[in-house]
């Protein structure tokens, strides 16, 4: 058993890098849609018997309107109460009892649900998830009880925290238009006003088999598996109402916005957060590897400069929110103690100009290359890091292909398209700088 | 045979078609339990003694070695935290390479590399393999301990530590170490003090001691096989040597006589970190040891089904999560449990988990949830096993820690042979709610006085951020002679009298800061009986105003002008502009009492506790000069300094303010009494 599996595997990287340059590996995965528009990936992998249900919808914070912020998240908690054929309380109850596990989350543009069960139990995942897509049973007692819980979310993992309301207070500055302004856990009393008649409509809009993706992947048969998804979701109805999706299209900043908020913190904390294109855009690809090039490793120009040379940094590190509408990249910085920030913030900006008037070294393209590829292969080594890659990009991007071509999107970018990415969006003008500060006595 | 039957009929009923109506109500039947299978591992033990294990896993060209010194921990003391920096610097310089040489090398391909004090571990694609091992070996062989890496890594962890002293989690976690393991080398916290006295000859000596191949494992984990690793060690570890290691031995740590209750404060916090914990001594591959994991699981391990769960989140909602955690370890171990709750419930959460803890006591599990847990635990197992660094770390464990060499390979069935009775027995055995720590990170104000009915002294127990008990400041009883009216009689008197006070028509006053790099300087216009004018000026020019003109508060920035009539920020502005509200704090709404007599800055000070708009602030004079030398407010305090007359009157003229880890020094320059400032000048267009 064991040895033909590695037998084919061998034969698959064979295959693999007849179509490749390196030895990677490629996933085989088989795609469809059902009638009522649900669309599926199947990804077969035996080396373990077990498997991943995976459920992607495509709504996250941004589809919310201005006075339900944190709804697509509450939403989320809801999902697990239970529906027509399974009580409040007991979803998470059979997935256990079936040797399972499971979780999900939301962010801006999704919400992902996700089951990992042993491979006889699929039929199980597959009822489970049609249960709560097709009628899902919120009682009173469910939607008080996860308003609490959703406000001791917010407390534990925002407001109590150092530094947790940083993304908060940064995306509302960036963004004046866009919901991408307000954060996904939202505002507290928008979750506490929340009405059975808001979930409902919540459901009916967004929670339809055409605004979602089901990925199955591991220890699977492609074609019994085909007919278990039309048989649970076949004959669920498709939504009636298009999904609300924002069309609004965020104006350039004016100028720099530059703010100072003021928390309780003891070290103080430099972020700037500048505009880029979205996920999947070439020059999102750029902006990325731009990304790297600056916080990547102990080696990279930010790190090397501010925290090894200079010392003024604690840490610091650059990061692209890879948003579906064009979002923001941030520079996340803590100055070590008694270094004042703006002599701190003075070496970010020199390195940036650097990047934005010269062209980085050959090598250094090469090292983000190398990076990039050891990324990608590391990257999809589980049935359920895999399940949510394809299901990313396929909800993204329409192609979860991806899965095995992106790392050449990383390998077209050029030196040139790199500088190209700092002058165009990494300047003064496209920035939002907030100084993260402690709290001044009165 | 049952199940395989029903699996047999789903598949023929899928054969005639899917088209009829399925019933929903129906939940799938599993089909037959699939088998879990581990996998292979390879041994071998080199000349020098490091012992190594190689898993070969060819599914991705990735390879990863990891290094682990299996040694007996260190009591590290005043110096507490060198052991870990130690193991940090490895990587920061040899004989051969400077860190940066080291950085470029690492991240030119792609790979990961770190030490720490009990070894390395290192990653990188299968064709980079020999790249990666050179420099892992120059690493291990000839590190520099470089003075100035040290002096920069100390930095970042000394501002690293700062962020603790608003960190609820990090609070407990500190407390609970310190409380639990006392004169143990688990029990040690890192502070900056002790910070100071790391240096490079401790940690170089630590070095030599401990690292040695003989005490040593080597796993190997990816797409290479016995044969090529044999090669590949003999190349780059075989020069080696070997050298007598030494063994320490310590008291075992106990679970404390009754229960204590111990507090961390968290300036602000609007929910508490609790956790209930005691040392509990359980060794891994011990025969409780699986028994006591399907325990954990029912009270409020891993499964979202967990009692703690259930109770605290789903039930009470008083939290986004509850769980209980068992550790094994060679020496000692733990229980905890715990969550994250809103100030008000915080007691009642320790009722409920108390509560948990005797049903597991006192009830027997019912079958179902036996069932969940063995279920959920095997299938964990078998998700576990699809990393094949899983295998690599059951090879480690059987040999480290001498387990049976098929402890992982009749796992699942020794799980699956736990009973009821076996829970209940390893319930009674190591859960003691009667003998364990509470430990509590949250608002002072709103939640100790609440915990105090568990603990067997009566009392809770303070401690600082870092663990350390706090001595409560000695609050020395005040004589019958003083009260708050004459502490604050003498200091009136001591700045010049309510007279000279009353005389005060308008004041201005000038001030610098340094700010944020910035020189910052202040104008505050004041005229009785409340109208009052702040300017902040950068660079000469006016970036502020805040005002108070009798009836309204105003700000003007560059964000704009913004007018408050009511609210939290007018009554703070009305309050701040009234001249000489001391003198007549009861009109005005304050409360003062004296708490006692507490040693501040050194000196002995009537301690003042005021409150003013429901907020509690703590004012101090100094017993011998009767000057007011310090405010202590929720934000930190404010220290009043260099006292000087002007017309007549005391004002502190260096006032320094803790913001942070930074003390800003307001220096006032000038103060102007009774110049007769026109009204107009506390009006803005």
């Amino acid at each position: 058993m064991k040895l033909k599996i590695n037998a084919l595997i061998a034969i698959m990287l064979l295959f693999a890098a007849a179509l490749q340059a390196g030895n990677n590996p490629r996933f085989e995965f088989t795609e469809f849609t059902l009638e009522n528009g649900l669309h599926v990936i199947l990804n077969e992998d035996n080396t373990t018997p077990n498997i991943v249900v995976n459920i992607m919808y495509h709504v996250g914070a941004k589809n919310e309107t201005p006075d339900r912020t944190g709804f697509a998240h509450f939403f989320e908690h809801l999902m697990f109460e239970g529906s027509k054929h399974i009580g409040r309380g007991e979803f998470s109850e059979i997935v256990e009892m079936a040797g399972g596990s499971l979780n999900a989350y939301t962010s801006f543009d999704v919400t992902n649900y996700f089951v990992l069960l042993p491979s006889n139990q699929l039929e199980l995942g597959l009822w489970l998830e049609s249960e709560r897509l097709l009628h899902p049973v919120i009682d009173s007692i469910g939607i008080a009880t996860q308003k609490s819980v959703v406000t001791e979310e917010m407390k534990q993992s925002r407001d109590n925290r150092p530094y947790g309301r940083l993304l908060t207070e940064t995306i509302k500055r960036a963004f004046k238009e866009h919901p991408y302004r307000s954060d996904v856990l939202g505002k507290d009393e928008h979750i506490r006003n929340a009405t059975e008649e808001d979930i409902k409509a919540f459901h009916d809009m967004f929670y339809v088999p055409n605004n979602a993706v089901l990925v199955i992947t591991g220890d699977i048969d492609i074609d019994q598996t085909k007919l278990l998804v039309e048989k649970y979701f076949g004959d669920i109805p498709s939504g009636r109402l298009e999904p609300r999706r924002p069309t609004v299209i965020e104006p350039p900043l004016p100028h720099e916005i530059r703010d100072t908020v003021f928390d309780n913190i003891q070290l103080p904390a430099v972020i700037q957060a500048y505009r880029i294109p979205a996920s999947g855009t070439d020059d999102y690809y750029a902006v990325e590897m731009l990304g790297s090039l600056l916080s990547s490793g102990q080696s990279s120009r930010l790190h090397r400069r501010l925290v090894n040379q200079e010392r003024k940094a604690m840490q610091i590190s650059a990061i692209p929110l890879g948003l579906e509408d064009p979002g923001i990249s941030l520079i996340f910085a803590l100055p070590n103690m008694g270094i004042d920030p703006n002599d701190m913030e003075k070496l970010i900006d020199e390195e940036l100009e650097r990047v934005r008037t010269g062209l980085i070294s050959e090598d250094e393209l090469q090292k983000l290359k190398n990076q990039y590829e050891s990324r990608f292969v590391n990257g999809n080594t589980t049935i359920a890091r895999r399940a949510m890659n394809l299901a990313n990009f396929y909800t993204y991007h329409k192609d979860p292909d991806l899965i095995n071509t992106q790392l050449e999107k990383y390998h077209a970018v050029t030196r040139e398209d790199i500088r190209a990415a700092a002058k165009n969006y990494f300047n003064e003008d496209n920035r939002v700088v907030l100084y993260y500060m402690p709290q001044p006595t009165n | 045979m049952k199940k395989i039957v029903i699996s047999v009929f789903t598949l023929l009923m899928l054969a005639f078609g899917v088209s009829a109506q399925i019933d929903r109500s129906v939940r799938p039947e599993p089909g037959p339990a699939p088998v879990i299978q581990l996998g292979d591992f390879d041994t071998f033990t080199m000349d020098n003694g490091m012992k190594v294990i190689v898993v070969e896993n060819r599914q991705v060209p990735v390879l990863s070695f990891q290094l682990t010194l299996d040694v007996d921990p260190v009591l590290e003391g005043e110096a507490k935290g060198f052991v870990d920096l130690g193991g940090a610097l490895l990587r920061d310089g040899t004989t051969n390479r400077s860190k940066e040489e080291i950085d470029e090398t690492i991240d030119f391909i792609g790979a990961s590399l770190n030490t720490f004090s009990s070894g390395m571990f290192a990653s990188s694609l299968t064709r980079h393999k020999e790249t990666l091992l050179e420099l892992m070996s120059d690493i291990l062989l000839n590190p520099s301990f470089p003075e100035s890496e040290l002096e920069r890594s100390l930095n970042q962890n000394i501002s690293g530590l700062s962020t603790v002293k608003t960190d609820a989690n990090a609070m407990v976690r500190n407390v609970r170490t310190a409380m639990l393991y006392p004169n143990h080398p688990y029990g040690e916290v890192t502070t900056e003090e002790s910070l100071n006295n790391v240096n490079v000859d401790l940690i170089k000596e630590y070095y030599q001691t401990f690292f040695k191949p003989n005490v040593a494992y080597m796993v190997i984990v990816g797409d290479i096989d016995v044969d090529e690793a044999k090669a590949l060690m003999e190349k780059y570890f075989a020069q080696w040597e070997p050298a007598e290691v030494p063994n320490y031995e310590y008291d075992t740590p106990t679970a404390p006589e009754g229960i204590r209750v111990a507090f961390a404060e968290r300036m602000g916090a609007v929910q508490s970190v609790v956790s209930i914990a005691y040392p509990l001594y359980l060794t891994p591959g011990h025969e409780d040891a699986i028994k006591v994991s399907v325990m954990n699981s029912i009270l409020g391990g891993g499964v979202f089904s967990g009692r703690l769960m259930q109770n605290l989140r789903e039930d009470k909602g008083y939290t986004y999560g509850a769980r209980s955690n068992i550790s094994t370890d060679r020496l000692i171990g733990s229980f905890t449990a715990g969550a994250e709750v809103r100030n008000s419930v915080t007691d009642s959460t320790v009722v409920e988990i108390f509560h948990e803890m005797d049903r597991m006591r006192n009830e027997q599990v019912d079958e179902e949830s036996l069932q969940l847990v063995k279920n959920y635990l095997t299938g964990s197992f078998a998700r576990s096993l699809e990393s094949p660094r899983t295998m690599a770390r059951f090879a480690l464990n059987i040999e480290r820690y001498g387990l049976p060499e098929d402890y992982y390979a009749t796992y699942l069935e020794k799980l699956n042979a736990v009973t009821a009775d076996d829970v209940m027995d390893m319930a009674r055995k190591y859960l003691k709610p009667e003998n364990a720590y509470i430990i509590v990170a949250g608002n002072k104000e709103e939640v100790p006085q609440n915990l105090t009915r568990f603990a067997v002294s009566g009392e809770v127990e303070f401690y600082d951020a870092f663990g350390r008990p706090l001595i409560e400041a000695e609050l020395v009883e005040v004589g019958d002679d003083m009260n708050i009216d004459t502490v604050l009689e003498n200091y009136f008197n001591a700045i010049g009298g309510r007279d000279k006070m009353e005389q005060v028509n308008d004041m201005v006053l000038t001030m610098r800061a340094q700010m944020m790099g910035q020189e910052v300087s202040m104008k505050t216009y004041r005229k009785s009986p409340d109208l009052y004018l702040m300017e902040t000026s950068m660079g000469g020019m006016v970036v502020s105003k805040q005002l108070f003109d009798g009836e309204k508060a105003i700000v003007v920035s560059p964000m704009g002008k913004q007018e408050f009539a009511e609210g939290v920020e007018y009554e703070m502005m009305r309050s701040q502009s009234i001249m000489n509200a001391e003198l007549h704090y009861k009109e005005h709404g304050i409360q003062k009492t004296l708490a006692g007599i507490e040693t501040v800055q050194g000196k002995p000070c009537y301690k003042v506790e005021v409150v003013a708009n429901g907020i509690k602030s703590f004012d101090y004079y100094d017993v011998g000069t009767s000057l007011k030398i310090q405010t202590d407010s929720q934000q930190g305090s404010i220290i009043f300094d260099e006292y000087r007359e002007f017309e007549g009157l005391l004002f502190p003229t260096h006032l320094k303010q803790q913001m942070g880890p930074q003390m800003i020094d307001v220096i006032i320059e000038g103060i102007e009494i009774n110049t007769g400032i026109e009204p107009d000048v506390f009006q803005v267009d």
